[in-house]
């Protein structure tokens, strides 16, 4: 996976709720029971630590940890 | 920007007693558990909370803030570097500052009352409102009576009693919020020692009210639809401006007389707001993160402390957390923290403390001290932790 999933993953290290050993490219929001909150976390994170936004909103549980890496790369490529 | 710290020649409020109380009945979450859909591993994940302490019914805000107050005096008696030879002496105040989003009653309030039962009858008291900000609020109002020569010495309390707002089947709230009251007493003294509250940063955006409210027992929106004038009276519910407030007029509903919060938003809020204000202080001070030993924020939700210390990357661990085993308790929250990490020998004299609170309002605030030279007194008969 991409540089940008190993941030992410970095990311989701350091929460509190997430499970570290279900940590996968596949693995959806749902799936790691992420919660309203912690996507909030997420959104905020990605935005200090990667430099783009992405709503929590746009988070929705159905998302794959790829699609969101996927996602914030798409971001950094129409921002650049 | 300009520097707030105080005019050399203008005395310093310098910390010279602490002290924290809760109410005795420890609630767990178990406990919430067999009132509400959760149970004990959700809300400690959530929140970092294990148990929080409810007072008993009819025990209110003053009764909380009395306890706090006189082991706060206490403590000023006894520490060193207390303070001699002023008036009024060292186990007093002639100022009296209540912060608290629960007062006793709408009118009077709480301060006077408080102020009277701690034998400081005649001593200035008046309440602070900035819901969870308040006690950085009420330490620049107690920096400003001294810096002014107005007060000599300064009894602050934040002191609330969440129980009597939230809603106990409020799933999202009742399992946050605890009840407690802290207490500080500032004496005059000089900017450089230690102890002295010297850079602040406080911040408000009202446009984000409807974030944390209680919508119901204010002018906007009074307890009772009979509360207000009748037709008769020349005071009309409905009005143009009432309106625009989604007043219909009729009575508030149990929601509307409750705490409510919008958590999503409010989490956004509470983590970039308290970030920046934490900064802006270390700015207006000439300080870095690396000089900050202890970071002390309200004590919201562990997950909004550990994000905050994150984005300032201070390391976790010198972040004060007690929220485990208090839950949030308001305006009490950052007094109490104190108050337990001094017990336990955690924070000692020449520490640089960051202290950062963030609340309904929106409102938010920071304050730097070095630790002075502190003897507390525990709670006699506190039950836990």
């Amino acid at each position: 996976m991409t540089s940008t999933y190993d941030d992410l993953v970095g990311i989701l290290t350091r929460l509190h709720d997430t499970p570290a050993d279900l940590i996968r490219p596949e693995a959806t929001l749902g799936a790691l029971d992420v919660d309203s909150l912690t996507t909030v976390e997420i959104s905020i994170r990605i935005e200090r630590d990667l430099g783009v936004t992405v709503g929590d909103d746009e988070l929705q549980p159905g998302l794959t940890l790829g699609d969101i890496a996927a996602l914030v790369d798409a971001r950094r490529a129409t921002t650049v | 920007m300009p520097s707030n710290a105080p005019r050399p020649s203008a005395p310093a409020a310098v910390l010279c007693g602490l002290a924290g109380w809760v109410p005795p009945r420890v609630v767990t979450n178990d406990e919430l558990a067999e009132r509400l859909e959760t149970d004990d591993t959700w809300i400690r994940t959530r929140t970092g909370i294990r148990r929080r302490h409810i007072a008993e019914p009819g025990q209110a805000t003053s009764d909380l803030a009395v306890e706090a107050g006189r082991l706060a005096l206490r403590s000023a008696l006894t520490s060193a570097g207390g303070g001699s030879g002023h008036r009024p002496g060292r186990g007093s105040a002639d100022a009296v500052i209540v912060t608290t989003t629960t007062p006793d009653r709408p009118c009077p309030a709480t301060a006077p009352l408080v102020a009277a039962r701690l034998g400081l009858g005649g001593a200035a008291a008046f309440d602070v409102g900035a819901v969870c900000t308040g006690f950085v609020y009420g330490l620049a109002t107690a920096a400003g009576l001294i810096a002014s020569r107005v007060a000599e010495r300064v009894l602050l309390i934040g002191a609330d009693v969440y129980s009597t707002i939230v809603d106990p089947l409020d799933r999202a709230n009742a399992i946050i919020f605890g009840d407690g009251a802290g207490a500080v007493v500032l004496r005059a003294g000089h900017p450089d020692e230690p102890g002295a509250v010297g850079h602040f940063d406080l911040g408000s955006d009202g446009a984000n009210e409807d974030l944390i409210m209680v919508a119901a027992g204010g002018s906007r929106r009074p307890s009772t639809a009979g509360s207000g004038q009748g037709s008769d009276g020349g005071f009309r519910h409905g009005s143009a401006d009432g309106s625009r407030h989604g007043f219909d007029g009729g009575e508030p509903t149990r929601a509307e007389r409750h705490f409510a919060m919008r958590g999503k938003e409010v989490y956004r809020h509470a983590v970039t707001r308290m970030a920046a204000s934490a900064r802006a202080t270390l700015d207006r001070a000439g300080r870095k993160t690396d000089d900050v030993d202890h970071f002390v924020p309200h004590q919201a939700n562990l997950r909004i402390l550990h994000s905050v210390a994150d984005d300032l990357d201070l390391p976790r661990e010198r972040c004060v957390a007690n929220v485990d085993s208090v839950g949030n308790t308001g305006a009490a929250s950052i007094p109490l923290a104190l108050a337990d990490a001094a017990a336990r020998g955690r924070i000692r004299a020449g520490d640089r403390l960051l202290l950062t609170a963030f609340g309904g309002g929106l409102t938010w605030g920071s304050c730097l001290l070095t630790w002075p030279p502190l003897l507390t007194h525990p709670q006699p008969e506190r039950s836990t932790p």
